[in-house]
């Protein structure tokens, strides 16, 4: 059984190449979320195990969301072409994958979170 | 005082003490003056120059109608060379380049009345050529034992420098004031701890100040960038050295401005600081070009990942399942070029957004065989988001090259038509219906496995939308229908 995770891009193309990233690793995609605060919502009511952040949302930073996570005890992994430089000093400590990355960068930020699934 | 030698000192000799001049006095052959010897002097006379030769002051006693000079050692400084040529002269001759000036002393003295003059400016020769010599004269009457004038005493302090360093200092203003005129900066003074500003020239950029401003800081500065002035104000004090820093202030017109401030410490004999001087330059235009430059190139270096991380995404599902190399290249190029060509689109709009019909027409027309296949049609254009622009190009791109493979545009006589329309939701709402419609194709089944183009709207495009997208495979051609609110994410 693979982990249930959240994603939150505002790319369509980039969502869909990260949703086919985590079916390849064997994960259940439960939502995606599009803008922030559709990203709120979910990360507040939905029912997962990690969460995939992009910082920029369509020009509004997803820290909100990232917040919400925190305080819910969800790990989550940003997702940015900012690098670490673009991520607020509060989760300088968060794991980062830098777009462009491979299934393999998300594949180990993801297990670094939830831990490597003894099934696989 | 130098002590008088013994000799010298005698009682029996006059005058008593007086230092050189004193002495020199003494051994003078007055008896070729209209004086006489010394041994002959009226009491008024010797106690006159008794007096002044005790004297820290520079005096000379012009005695009888010649006016013959008797002074003291102060004196003898201030004639310099003259001295002591000048003993025992009669004055008009002694000082012949000021001799009209000296007769109307003498005149106005033996009469009875006295003269001052403050910084009275006399040309003397005191060192071989004429200089400009300034100076505050007293002169009044001596008596002598008929109660009449015998002489004339005269107090003479010389002030040349201080006239010329005041003439200095005003020359001096006058070139601060012309420089201060001539620049377009601010121009302030502050007080040597820069707890009040003195003066500040605002040129319509700061408010002016005029008189001493405790509160300038309050004033000038804002609260969150004083520490960091202060700072600087405080280190410039410390090693008295110029004080330079760029900082935000706020302007005349109370909004925010930026400004590049320099002041320099004026000093005084003892190297104390007295003031600062400084100017400041409006900086706020290049500061806002920069921060502006600064911002495009974060977001552009931000906007190359995305695209690289869209490329990266395309490929990953052009390459996936493929059993033709050749045509997954192909299909791979065309996706490039509608990326860059949607790239092109929001470029032309400066990243704020697209229009619906130009982002359908871009995507749309390269493929189409024939004008007369393909038709664009809306009541009325719609702004979209740059994000929503993007998506519907690469969108109707996957659906125009299905068409074209597969669909409508596969035959001699097919055709696409793509319409929209806004519409009041059940609620009220603002919503959006576009309709992707072909028709006279070859007769269409419903495919295996969903390709690109499928994922993109049913699995993209929906979800940027936030609506529904269905593709209907029907036997008389596809019919792609995508409804969304007009604006997704209001109220959200």
């Amino acid at each position: 059984m693979g982990s249930r995770v959240l994603v939150v891009e505002d790319e369509m193309t980039i969502a869909l190449l990260i949703e086919d990233m985590l079916v390849e690793m064997g994960h259940v995609v439960v939502d995606l979320a599009m803008r922030l605060p559709q990203a709120e919502e979910l990360a507040r009511k939905a029912e997962f195990d990690v969460a995939v952040l992009d910082v920029n949302l369509d020009g509004r930073r997803s820290f909100p969301v990232a917040d919400i996570l925190r305080e819910r005890g969800i790990p989550f992994v940003f997702a940015t072409g900012y690098g670490a430089s673009g991520v607020d000093p509060t989760y300088a400590h968060s794991p980062i994958v830098t777009k462009p990355f491979v299934i393999d960068e998300l594949k180990t930020a993801i297990e670094g979170l939830v831990g490597v699934d003894p099934g696989r | 005082m130098v002590p008088e030698s013994p000799e010298q000192n005698g009682s029996h000799s006059f005058p008593v003490g007086g230092g050189e001049t004193g002495r020199l006095i003494r051994s003078f052959d007055w008896s070729k003056t209209p004086l006489g010897p010394l041994s002959t002097w009226p009491q008024s006379l010797r106690t006159v120059t008794g007096m002044l030769l005790l004297s820290p002051v520079p005096i000379v006693l012009l005695w009888g109608e010649d006016g013959i000079m008797i002074y003291n050692d102060a004196y003898s400084v201030f004639a310099g060379k003259r001295h002591p040529q000048l003993l025992g002269s009669k004055v008009r001759e002694g000082w012949d380049e000021i001799a009209d000036f000296n007769d109307n002393v003498m005149k106005v003295g033996l009469a009875g009345g006295t003269l001052a003059y403050e910084n009275q400016q006399l040309s003397l020769i005191r060192q071989g050529k004429p200089e400009p010599v300034w100076m505050n004269l007293d002169y009044s009457p001596v008596l002598d034992e008929s109660g009449k004038p015998g002489g004339v005493i005269a107090i003479v302090v010389e002030t040349t420098q201080t006239v010329l360093a005041q003439q200095q200092l005003r020359e001096s203003e006058e070139r601060f004031r012309a420089l201060t005129n001539a620049t377009s900066d601010v121009v302030y003074r502050f007080s040597a701890d820069w707890k009040e500003m003195q003066q500040l020239d605002g040129r319509g950029f700061l408010e002016d100040t005029d008189n001493p401003r405790i509160a300038w800081q309050e004033d000038y500065l804002y609260p969150e960038d004083r520490p960091k002035i202060q700072a600087a104000i405080d280190e410039s004090i410390r090693t008295k050295s110029t004080f330079q820093i760029e900082h935000r202030v706020r302007k005349i017109d109370g909004s925010t401005g930026w400004t590049q401030s320099r002041a320099v410490p004026i000093v005084d004999d003892d190297g104390e600081v007295i003031e600062w001087f400084g100017t400041a330059t409006d900086v706020t235009s290049r500061r806002r070009n920069e921060e502006h430059l600064r911002l495009v190139v974060h977001e552009l270096n931000h906007r190359v990942k995305n695209n690289l991380a869209m490329t990266q995404a395309i490929a990953a599902r052009t390459f996936r399942d493929v059993t033709d190399m050749k045509e997954a290249q192909a299909a791979f190029g065309a996706r490039m070029v509608a990326l860059g060509h949607a790239n092109d689109l929001l470029t032309g709009e400066r990243w704020v957004g697209a229009s619906l019909k130009g982002a359908i027409e871009q995507a749309v027309k390269p493929h189409c065989p024939d004008e007369s296949r393909c038709q664009i049609e809306g009541v009325e254009d719609v702004q979209l988001s740059p994000k929503t622009a993007l998506a519907l190009t690469l969108a109707m791109h996957e659906m125009s090259t299905n068409a074209f493979k597969y669909g409508a545009w596969s035959n001699a006589d097919g055709k696409v038509n793509v319409s929209w329309r806004r519409y009041k939701g059940e609620g009220g709402e603002k919503r959006l219906q576009i309709v992707w419609e072909e028709i006279d194709g070859p007769v269409v089944t419903v495919p295996a496995k969903r390709g690109f183009g499928s994922v993109l709207v049913e699995r993209g495009l929906s979800r940027e939308m936030g609506g529904e997208a269905k593709m209907e495979f029907l036997p008389q051609g596809l019919v792609c229908t995508i409804d969304a609110p007009e604006d997704p994410y209001a109220g959200r």
